[in-house]
């Protein structure tokens, strides 16, 4: 068993990051460079963190930034880790973990559904996921516009008594 | 043989529908009772059935359709020949041969019809009845040989007809209580009752072998089903239980059995298929080699009674 | 779009209605929530089996599809799928606002506002979700209606097939269902 504090001066020391928090208990938060992602993830997995819980991104539309978040987990320690880092929105480009974390797979597929990141040398990549058949900017970025993109595809209930008349019922309701 | 004795076996047809079709819908209701429900109407079963004949229906190629109508034709064939309380429809083919090889066309048909299907949960549904058949037969059959050796008949009306006249004491059931057990237990998996009813689990394999099924080809898969369970049920109570002397006698002796599995189904789960199958060749398949070597060895419970 | 309400059933129909009202076999397609209010509906709390009703495992043996919830782009494809597959005569139930209106998912880019735009809906269940005295009720309306022979969305989408295709293409782009399980 890894307590805490080790665990913080140990990815400290090995990682470098940018930042360290605690987010909360038993739970540790670290932001770190791009390029330095990968070899973070396979530090961590020969610390014991062999599960990444969930890879996801959030969308800094006026840092013009987007934030990839991956959340590993220690079955013999207990403790989350979030590693953050920031690539540029203009270029989402990216590389995939999938050699150390095989199971990212989808997470990247859907990455890249709803945000438009390209992760390199992931293959299944263009395979679509949840989305089918989509014709627009993906769906989660901030500058999309859900309403306009519903109004213009699904019609809107008109009226209250239009499915009434339209069934012949109603007189009686 | 005459045309008199293909009336007598459509009006053995109607009756056992009618009847059969009654004692269904009584137990939907004895089942709802034990789940503290109120249930259904008596004569739902005759709704659904109705029902589903009056519905359009999809066919998926004549061997989809053939199908049914083999296992129906099949199925209704070997009810006429069954004898109920010493009647028969045609005297002296109530053979126990006769009987098991007739349902298997009935079976076959059923099997043919749904992987004729294309579905694989069909398939899935057909492989896992004929295992489940592959089961409880082995421990049924020996029972059922045992029985042929010691009374010297494989007619089921004679059978039935040497165990009465000496009230319970009489039944095969007691005379050879450990085939006797193992006969109900056999009776349950070829219902399909619960806890050997992997093969028609809705929520596993949506309800296998009937996936498919719809509209008229699904009404007449409900009438294969309650014909199927006529024979099944029949053949036990005539083998174990006595038949009955009067048609009165046997129809409560029927009602009481088949509803007797209806309350054991309703408070089980579901084995799967390869438990289903190690429970058949462990504890019945024991029980019926032990009671044949008892009977063909010491006589007791045949020759030596009373 | 108004159906024509006269009574031109014949003496068989009629008989037929009678059978069909009894013995409501649903298919539940339970898309979203919803699938939650079904169990005491159908067990001896509400007990739907009195009425003649009961749940089914494939649309091939059902007559009414139960759509709980709110419906994405990929779930009305395969509702559509499952809607075909159905015999007639085969009738839907809307079941929760989202089938309605769209309930809170009004705005969503990945789910649908209106049912009947794309399949010819007998009976809505509103509500957010609807209690299970409320579905009794909703089916108990269903019923009625199909005993008096109103219930009669199924020949609907056979005389206007063209509107609902026109509807679903505008809104799916293409009703085929391609994911990598379906290659």
């Amino acid at each position: 068993m890894n307590s805490m504090n080790s665990m913080i001066s140990d990815i400290k020391a090995a990682l470098s990051p940018l930042e360290t928090s605690e987010p909360a208990f038993r739970q540790i938060a670290a932001v770190v460079k791009p390029d330095g992602i990968h070899g973070a993830l396979a530090y961590l997995k020969n610390k014991g963190f062999t599960q990444l819980c969930i890879l996801t991104c959030i969308d800094w539309i006026e840092d013009s930034q987007f934030e990839l978040v991956y959340i590993l987990f220690s079955w013999t320690d207990g403790i989350h880790i979030q590693l953050r880092a920031r690539i540029d929105r203009e270029k989402p480009f990216f590389t995939t973990v999938t050699d150390i974390f095989p199971g990212a797979r989808y997470y990247e597929r859907e990455v890249h559904e709803f945000f438009g990141v390209e992760f390199c040398g992931n293959e299944d990549l263009y395979k679509p996921l949840f989305l089918e058949l989509w014709d627009d900017i993906p769906p989660l970025r901030k500058d999309f516009d859900p309403q306009a993109y519903s109004d213009s595809k699904f019609p809107m209930r008109e009226n209250a008594n239009e499915f009434l008349s339209m069934t012949g019922g109603g007189d009686d309701e | 043989m005459n045309a008199m004795n293909f009336v007598y076996g459509f009006l053995v047809l109607v009756a056992v529908f009618i009847f059969q079709t009654t004692l269904t819908g009584i137990n939907r209701k004895v089942t709802a009772r034990l789940q503290k429900r109120y249930g259904a109407r008596w004569y739902q079963q005759f709704l659904d059935i109705f029902k589903a004949m009056r519905k359009d229906s999809t066919s998926h190629g004549w061997v989809f359709d053939f199908g049914v109508i083999m296992a129906l034709g099949g199925i209704m064939a070997t009810v006429i020949f069954i004898p109920v309380a010493g009647f028969e429809a045609f005297p002296g083919l109530d053979n126990v041969f006769v009987i098991s090889y007739l349902l298997a066309v009935g079976m076959l048909g059923m099997a043919m019809s749904a992987a004729g299907s294309g579905n694989p949960w069909a398939s899935i549904g057909v492989a896992r009845a004929l295992t489940n058949m592959l089961a409880y037969d082995i421990p049924l059959m020996i029972v059922i040989f045992t029985m042929i050796f010691a009374f010297d008949s494989a007619s089921v009306g004679e059978l039935a007809a040497m165990q009465q006249g000496m009230g319970v004491l009489g039944w095969n059931a007691v005379r050879m209580p450990l085939g006797g057990i193992v006969a109900v237990i056999a009776l349950l998996g070829m219902l399909g009752k619960k806890p050997f009813d992997s093969f028609i689990a809705p929520a596993e394999i949506a309800s296998g072998p009937m996936v498919e099924y719809g509209g008229k080809h699904l009404g007449f898969m409900f009438i294969l089903h309650e014909f199927m369970t006529f024979i099944e049920v029949s053949l036990i109570l005539n083998l174990f239980f006595g038949g009955g002397a009067t048609i009165w006698e046997y129809m409560l002796k029927y009602a009481v059995l088949y509803t007797f599995t209806t309350i054991i189904s309703g408070v089980m789960p579901r084995f799967k298929i390869d438990q289903a199958v190690k429970y058949f060749y462990r504890v019945p398949l024991a029980m019926a080699v032990v009671q044949g070597l008892v009977v063909i060895f010491t006589g007791l419970g045949v020759k030596i009674w009373f | 779009m108004v159906l024509d309400e006269k009574d031109n059933r014949s003496p068989w129909e009629k008989i037929g209605d009678y059978f069909s009202a009894n013995s409501v076999w649903m298919k539940w397609y339970c898309t979203g929530c919803g699938a939650i209010e079904m169990p005491p509906t159908m067990t001896s709390r509400f007990d739907m089996e009195r009425l003649g009703m009961g749940p089914m495992a494939t649309p091939r043996q059902a007559d009414v599809l139960l759509i709980t919830g709110y419906l994405s782009t990929k779930t009305l494809r395969r509702v559509i799928y499952s809607y075909e597959q159905m015999n007639s005569p085969r009738y839907v139930v809307g079941f929760g606002s989202c089938t309605v209106n769209g309930g809170i998912y009004y705005d969503s880019y990945a789910t649908i506002n209106r049912l009947d735009m794309y399949l010819p809906v007998d009976l809505y269940i509103a509500g957010c979700m609807p209690r299970p005295e409320a579905i009794m009720n909703g089916f108990a309306k269903l019923i009625d209606m199909i005993k008096k022979g109103e219930a009669r969305g199924w020949r609907h989408y056979q005389e206007n097939y063209e509107w609902y295709k026109k509807n679903q293409l505008d809104s799916l782009g293409e009703v085929i269902i391609k994911d990598e399980f379906h290659e």
